[in-house]
C-alpha cells in the first residue's frame, strides 16, 4: 500500500514502524481522537472537526492537543449545529480537508489510535484517505467503548441504554464532568477514560497492546 | 489558545496562586500540562525518573507523609502539591494517592519559567501550606502586639527588670534609704529569698513616724505581712480588679514564692484605657444585678475595641473572660451579703469556654459548685440560693443560661467534692455518649471564686485516671471527630461562585471546636493541667501525643480561624447585629480562603492522625 500512496503525510503514516502487539500498553504511544461529523453515514456525510491529543509515557500531553475545523463547500445540517454548536461561519474559517487529515496522519504516525465508539473515526478517516489519496489504510484502534462493554460483560452486568456513553463511563470512574461537547474535549475525555480503564486492570502483570486492540 | 482547553484553563484559574497569573501566562501553563490517572494507594510521582513536577489535584486526593511515614497533610480537588518544587520538600515527603486520582502535572522548571514574571506566585509555590498559614498569622500578630491593652497584658510585661526588696531583719531607716535611692514608693520584704511582706511610704508615715516608733526598729514591725499577691502571668486587668476591690495601690508579683516585683495602680492606669478602668470600677461598685447588667452592655464594645486595635482572638477571649469572671465574683459577693456567709468552704468553678478563657460577647455560661465534704444537709439551701442568684445574674448580664443545663443551679452540678470526684471517676472508667459530652464541658474547669484546693485534689485524681488511658482517650477521640472541617465546602465554592450559593461556614463548630477537642485530648493523654487551648497545645508540643510541628500548625490554624471569627463578629457588632459564628465565604478574600483551607487541612490531618493513634475508626 505504501507504494500506491502519494508522498506526504499518508506515506509518513504508512512508513512508520509497526508497534509490537505484545508491548506493554503503558509504553505504547497513543493518540486519542474524536471527530465531529455532519451525520453518521461516511458515504454521504463528512468530518466537521477533528480533535486529538497524544498519550506518551502514560501521560496525556496537552502540548500535543489539536482541534481543527474542516472548511467545507456544503452546508451543515441543523442537527449537527445543535449538537456541536459549530456553525457554518466556524466551518468556513476552517482548513481544507486534506490539510486537516494530513496534520492528523502526521500526529498519528508511530502511534495507536484511541477513540470512543471508534467506528465513526475509523470509517470517516478511511473514507477521507480513499478520497484524498486513493488508499484505505487499516488503522489499528483501541476503542474505549468496547473495553467498557467487555468489562461489563465479563462481570455479567446488564448493560442498560446509555451505560456505554462516554459521559456515563467517566462518571463510573469518578472523572470530572466536562461541560463542553466538542472534538478536542471528547478526545481528552476519552484519553482519561482509557487511563482509568487501564488503571483498574490488574497491573501486577504485563498488559500487552493486543489485548486492547479491536 | 484552543478554546477547547478552556475548561482546564478555567479550572486552573480558580486554583490559588494561578488566579494571580496573566491570561497569557495561564494559557501557556495549560499547554504544558500532562494529565495522569492514578489508582488509589500509588506513589506520586508515578515515574521516578520524570523531572520534578508540580501536581494539581483535578479529582481525588493525595496524602503527604514524612520520612517517618507520619501523615503530614492531605490534598484534595483543586489543590496543589508543591512539595516536589521546593528544595527541602523533595526528600522530606512522600506522596500517595488516597483515592483514584486525576492529576495535572507540570515540570517545576517549566512552571517557574512561566510564572517568573509573577513574584507573588513564585513565593506562594515555594512555600508550604503550613508556612503560608504561619506567615499570615505572624503578620497579624505583629499588628496585635503593638496595641496591647490592659485586658491582654500579663503583669510580667509591666514589671521592671530590677526587683527592689530588702531583708526582713533590716531597720526601717535602711528601708527608707533604699526606697529614696531607688525612687520607689513601696518595697518588698523578703525572708531567705521568699516574700515576707510589703511596706509603702504610707506605712512609714502612719505606722512608724506617727506612732513614735524608732527608725532603728526592724522593718518587719511595720510591714503588711503575707500580702495579697498575684503571679506574673496574671492579667493586668485582674490585678486592677483586685486593687480596686481591696482599695490598695501596690500589688506584689510572686512566682512560686519568689518575688518578681510590684505593680502599682498608677502603672496599670498609665498602661491603658479608661475603658478597662471604667469597667473594673463599675463592676466592683455594682450593688445590684441590674447595675452589673448595665456594665456588661459594654462587652460587645470592648470586643470591638480590641479587634479594631488589632487584638487577636486570644486577646478578645481573655478580655471577655476577665470581665465575665469579675462579674461572677461580684455576684458571689453580693449573694454573700444577701444570704450571709457560706456555711462551709466552696469553690465556684467555671467550665467550658470561661474556664479556657475563650469567651466572646455572646457565650453562654457553664459552671458548677464544688462544696467542701463537711457540708451538712441543711447547708444545701444556702448553696442553691447562691447558684440561682449567680447564674441568674450572669444570664441578665448576657451570659445566657446553658442550653445543656451545665450550671451550678442544676442540683447535679452543685455537689460536694466527694460527689464530683465520683462523677469524674465514672465518666472516665465507664464512658457513655452522655458522659463524653459532659467530659468535654467539665474537663475544662477553673476556680473563679473560693477554695482552689477543692478543685486541685479532683484534678490530680483526673489526671491519674486519664493519663495513657487508651480506651477513654479513644472514645473521646471518636466523640471529637464528630466535628469535621468542611473541606468539601471549598470544592463546591471553587466551582459555584455565582449568587446561588447561600451556604455559610460555622467557624465555631467546624473550625474552633475541633481544635479545642484535640487540645483537650492531648492534655488528658499527657496529664497536663493547662486549661486554655493555646496553653494545652504549647504544653503538649513535643510529647508523644503531639509533635512540635503538629502543635505549631494547630496553633496557627487556631489563631487564624479565631481571627476570622472575631473580625466577623466585630463587623456584626458594628452594624448593630448580634454576633454569631456563621461566615459566608463571600466575605473572604481569595487569599483568606486559601489560608482558611490550609487551616482546615491542618485540623483534618491532626484529626486523622489522632484517629489512627487510638484506632478510633474501629470503635466509632
Amino acid at each position: 500500500m505504501l507504494e500506491a500512496a502519494p508522498e506526504g503525510a499518508i506515506s509518513e503514516y504508512l512508513s512508520a514502524p509497526l508497534i509490537d502487539r505484545s508491548r506493554d500498553i503503558h509504553a505504547v504511544p497513543l493518540l486519542s481522537l474524536d471527530f465531529e461529523t455532519s451525520g453518521l453515514d461516511a458515504s454521504k456525510d463528512h468530518i466537521v472537526s477533528a480533535g486529538y491529543v497524544a498519550i506518551e509515557d502514560g501521560m496525556i500531553q496537552l502540548s500535543t492537543a489539536r482541534h481543527e475545523l474542516v472548511k467545507l463547500g456544503g452546508s451543515l445540517t441543523e442537527q449537527s449545529v445543535v449538537i456541536h454548536k459549530i456553525t457554518d461561519d466556524d466551518v468556513s474559517a476552517g482548513l481544507p480537508l486534506d490539510e486537516v487529515v494530513g496534520n492528523l496522519l502526521h500526529a498519528l504516525a508511530g502511534k495507536i489510535m484511541v477513540a470512543h465508539h471508534a467506528k465513526i473515526e475509523l470509517t470517516f478517516l478511511t473514507q477521507a484517505c480513499q478520497k484524498l489519496y486513493g488508499v484505505s489504510p487499516r488503522f489499528p484502534v483501541i476503542d474505549t467503548m468496547r473495553i467498557a462493554k467487555q468489562w461489563l460483560e465479563r462481570r455479567n452486568k446488564e448493560i442498560e441504554q446509555g451505560d456505554l456513553r462516554l459521559f456515563n463511563l467517566r462518571k463510573r470512574y469518578g472523572l470530572p464532568m466536562y461541560q463542553a461537547h466538542n472534538a478536542l474535549s471528547d478526545a481528552i475525555a476519552t484519553a482519561e477514560l482509557l487511563q482509568a480503564q487501564i488503571g483498574h486492570m490488574d497491573s501486577s502483570q504485563n498488559l500487552p497492546l493486543k489485548q486492547f486492540l479491536s | 489558545m484552543e478554546i477547547e482547553l478552556q475548561e482546564i484553563r478555567d479550572f486552573l484559574a480558580e486554583v490559588p496562586p494561578f488566579d494571580l497569573l496573566s491570561e497569557e501566562a495561564l494559557n501557556s501553563l495549560v499547554r504544558k500540562i500532562g494529565i495522569r490517572y492514578i489508582r488509589r494507594g500509588n506513589a506520586l510521582p508515578v515515574d521516578t525518573e520524570s523531572p520534578s513536577s508540580l501536581f494539581v489535584i483535578r479529582q481525588g486526593s493525595v496524602s503527604l507523609y514524612t520520612a517517618g511515614n507520619e501523615l503530614y497533610g492531605m490534598l484534595t480537588e483543586g489543590e496543589l502539591c508543591t512539595t516536589f518544587c521546593v528544595d527541602e520538600g523533595r526528600n522530606t515527603f512522600e506522596a500517595r494517592t488516597t483515592e483514584d486520582t486525576l492529576v495535572y502535572s507540570v515540570p517545576c522548571s517549566v512552571l517557574f519559567d512561566i510564572v517568573a514574571k509573577h513574584p507573588e506566585v513564585v513565593a506562594f509555590l515555594k512555600d508550604t501550606p503550613h508556612r503560608r498559614l504561619n506567615d499570615a498569622v505572624r503578620s497579624s500578630q505583629q499588628k496585635a502586639s503593638q496595641t496591647a491593652t490592659l485586658m491582654n497584658t500579663p503583669l510580667s510585661q509591666l514589671l521592671s527588670e530590677d526587683i527592689i526588696d530588702i531583708e526582713h531583719d533590716s531597720s526601717i531607716y535602711e528601708a527608707a534609704v533604699k526606697m529614696t535611692e531607688e525612687g520607689v514608693s513601696s518595697l518588698l520584704i523578703t525572708d531567705a529569698g521568699k516574700l515576707a511582706g510589703i511596706i509603702t511610704d504610707r506605712d512609714i508615715r502612719s505606722r512608724c513616724l506617727a506612732k513614735g516608733l524608732s527608725p532603728d526598729s526592724l522593718v518587719s514591725a511595720i510591714m503588711t505581712a503575707d500580702p495579697i499577691h498575684m503571679s506574673s502571668n496574671s492579667l493586668a486587668f485582674d490585678a486592677l480588679m483586685v486593687m480596686t476591690r481591696k482599695n490598695f495601690h501596690h500589688l506584689p508579683v510572686i512566682d512560686d514564692g519568689k518575688p518578681m516585683g510590684i505593680v502599682t495602680a498608677t502603672d496599670l492606669i498609665r498602661q491603658e484605657g479608661k475603658n478597662a478602668v471604667h469597667i473594673t470600677r463599675s463592676i466592683s461598685r455594682a450593688e445590684t444585678v441590674e447595675a452589673l447588667a448595665e456594665v456588661s452592655k459594654m462587652i460587645p464594645d470592648l470586643q470591638l475595641q480590641i479587634v479594631s486595635t488589632g487584638g487577636s482572638a486570644e486577646h478578645v477571649g481573655r478580655a471577655v473572660t476577665a470581665v465575665s469572671s469579675a462579674i461572677t465574683r461580684r455576684l458571689i459577693e453580693l449573694a454573700e451579703m444577701k444570704f450571709g456567709p457560706a456555711p462551709v468552704p466552696f469553690a465556684w468553678v467555671a467550665a467550658g469556654s470561661q474556664a479556657r478563657r475563650e469567651q466572646s460577647s455572646h457565650s453562654d455560661q457553664d459552671n458548677g459548685l464544688i462544696i467542701s465534704n463537711e457540708m451538712k444537709p441543711e447547708d444545701a439551701g444556702w448553696f442553691s440560693q447562691l447558684a440561682e442568684y449567680v447564674c441568674g445574674g450572669l444570664d441578665a448580664c448576657g451570659f445566657i443560661y446553658c442550653p445543656g443545663n451545665a450550671m451550678a443551679m442544676n442540683p447535679e452540678w452543685c455537689q460536694t467534692q466527694e460527689v464530683w470526684t465520683g462523677y469524674f471517676t465514672k465518666w472516665i472508667n465507664t464512658p457513655k455518649p452522655k458522659s463524653l459530652m459532659l467530659s468535654s464541658i467539665f474537663f475544662d474547669i477553673r476556680v473563679i471564686y473560693g477554695e482552689k484546693k477543692l478543685l486541685t485534689k479532683i484534678q490530680k485524681k483526673i489526671s491519674k485516671l486519664t493519663k495513657n488511658n487508651q480506651l477513654f482517650l479513644a472514645l473521646m477521640t471518636v466523640n471529637a471527630l464528630h466535628h469535621r472541617t468542611p473541606l468539601g465546602f471549598f470544592r463546591d465554592f471553587v466551582l459555584i461562585d455565582d449568587g446561588e450559593h447561600k451556604h455559610t461556614l460555622d467557624l465555631k463548630h467546624n473550625g474552633i471546636v475541633p481544635i479545642i477537642d484535640l487540645a483537650r485530648i492531648y492534655a488528658l493523654a499527657e496529664g497536663l493541667t493547662a486549661v486554655s487551648t493555646i496553653d494545652r497545645l504549647k504544653q503538649a508540643a513535643g510529647t508523644p501525643s503531639l509533635s512540635k510541628d503538629g502543635a505549631a500548625n494547630l496553633l496557627d490554624a487556631y489563631e487564624f480561624i479565631g481571627e476570622l471569627r472575631i473580625e466577623h463578629q466585630a463587623a456584626q457588632i458594628k452594624k448593630g447585629e448580634k454576633a454569631d459564628n456563621f461566615l459566608s465565604p463571600k466575605q473572604l478574600s481569595r487569599l483568606e480562603r486559601a489560608h482558611l483551607r490550609d487551616a482546615f487541612k491542618v485540623i483534618q490531618t491532626m484529626q486523622e492522625s489522632l484517629s489512627q493513634r487510638y484506632h478510633a475508626d474501629r470503635i466509632g
